[in-house]
């Protein structure tokens, strides 16, 4: 095999010289060609005002789910972060994990209306934030648990403790949504945040 | 990008505006928007429970008028402990509840004295296998609430309502 000199010979097996002699250009001399650029600058600038509006920085608290149609309501705050219980068409689930079906639900005779199973891991994660909010894990966490103490609640900040969120699907059973709501009692949760569609 | 300005003598010359960082931005800035952006337009609902967990609280020292709605499959009744007022009862029609009559009601009792300054509701359901009540219809009769400055829902189960419509 001989030995070439040393240089750039990338593609250059490649026979395309003849459109580097410029197609389209008289006599072979080169041609600038000025692109329009203003339609698509409109364009960036539209989508990039759209964007901008409908951004937000609370970032995406739920996932989507099958069998999880929220229902809609006029309300205007945005959702917390908090524990969350999720209700399907089919399953009552805890921070993603299937707690119980609905079926075995609706079936139990309990007249104290309480769910063993999502008492259990709720009193775990409340103990657990109670314990991060004495230590000062979370400043504004903290802060927002002494104004609360103080009586001044901030709506859209509300003290984490006692908090849980609940996302349920529309059609679900009322007695499911009463027997979630008495077992977050149980274990000490005294606000729930129903989680809905803004109309 | 080019340009044409006129200067004081009437002669004009062309400026060349560089465009391409401007183009660099917005693509930089359109891509991470379009990454980060949310598109469930969600909201919330705050109550409090409310019932059967309660019992072990001290009743109140004075007794306050309270205001029920009870949600059942075919009718909701809003109705009010010790004050003279009789409850309002909203039948379904064609699958639907009259809510223009339950926002009435609430509308109404918003303007009675006793509950001047008064945010407290009382919610429950009634639902059974064969005639379940639907969570959207609990969501909906909060959300009248709330909007007529009740924000303070307490949810509970039926029993435990302080007013409860009687045959």
């Amino acid at each position: 095999m001989p030995v070439h000199k040393a240089g750039p010979r990338l593609y250059r097996s490649l026979p395309f010289k003849h459109l580097a002699k410029g197609v389209g250009s008289v006599g072979g001399r080169s041609s600038n060609v000025a692109m329009n650029l203003t339609p698509f600058v409109d364009m960036m600038t539209i989508l990039v005002t759209f964007l901008l509006m409908v951004f937000s920085t609370s970032g995406e608290l739920l996932k989507a789910q099958k069998g999880l149609e929220l229902p809609s309501a006029d309300r205007k705050e945005t959702l917390q972060i908090a524990p969350i219980i999720t209700v399907t068409k089919t399953d009552l689930s805890f921070q993603g994990n299937q707690v119980a079906s609905l079926d075995s639900l609706l079936k139990d005779e309990n007249p104290q209306m309480k769910i063993e199973a999502l008492y259990l891991r709720l009193d775990a994660v409340g103990k657990k934030i109670k314990e991060d909010i004495a230590v000062g894990k979370d400043k504004r966490a903290k802060k927002a648990c002494d104004d609360a103490k103080a009586g001044l609640i901030d709506p859209l900040n509300l003290c984490p403790d006692g908090l849980v969120i609940l996302q349920a699907d529309e059609d679900t059973d009322a007695r499911v949504i009463t027997m979630v709501v008495t077992t977050a009692k149980y274990a000490n949760f005294d606000n729930l945040l129903f989680a809905v569609k803004k109309k | 990008m080019g340009g044409s300005i006129e200067v004081g003598d009437k002669k004009s010359f062309n400026v060349e505006l560089n465009i391409v960082p401007f183009i660099d931005l917005m693509s930089c800035l359109t891509a991470f928007l379009l990454v980060t952006a949310v598109w469930s337009n969600i909201a919330q609902i705050t109550i409090q429970p409310k019932g059967k967990a309660r019992s072990n609280e001290p009743p109140p020292d004075v007794i306050k008028p309270v205001i029920s709605v009870l949600i059942q499959p075919d009718v909701i009744y809003v109705g009010v402990t010790s004050l003279a007022i009789d409850p309002v009862v909203s039948k379904k029609t064609n699958g639907e509840y009259d809510w223009a009559l339950v926002t009435n009601a609430l509308v109404a009792l918003r303007k009675e004295e006793a509950f001047d300054g008064r945010k407290d509701i009382e919610i429950a359901a009634e639902s059974t296998t064969q005639n379940p009540v639907k969570y959207k219809d609990i969501i909906r009769t909060m959300d009248i609430a709330s909007a007529n400055g009740f924000d303070g829902v307490g949810l509970s189960e039926p029993t435990s309502l302080s007013w409860r419509p009687t045959l």
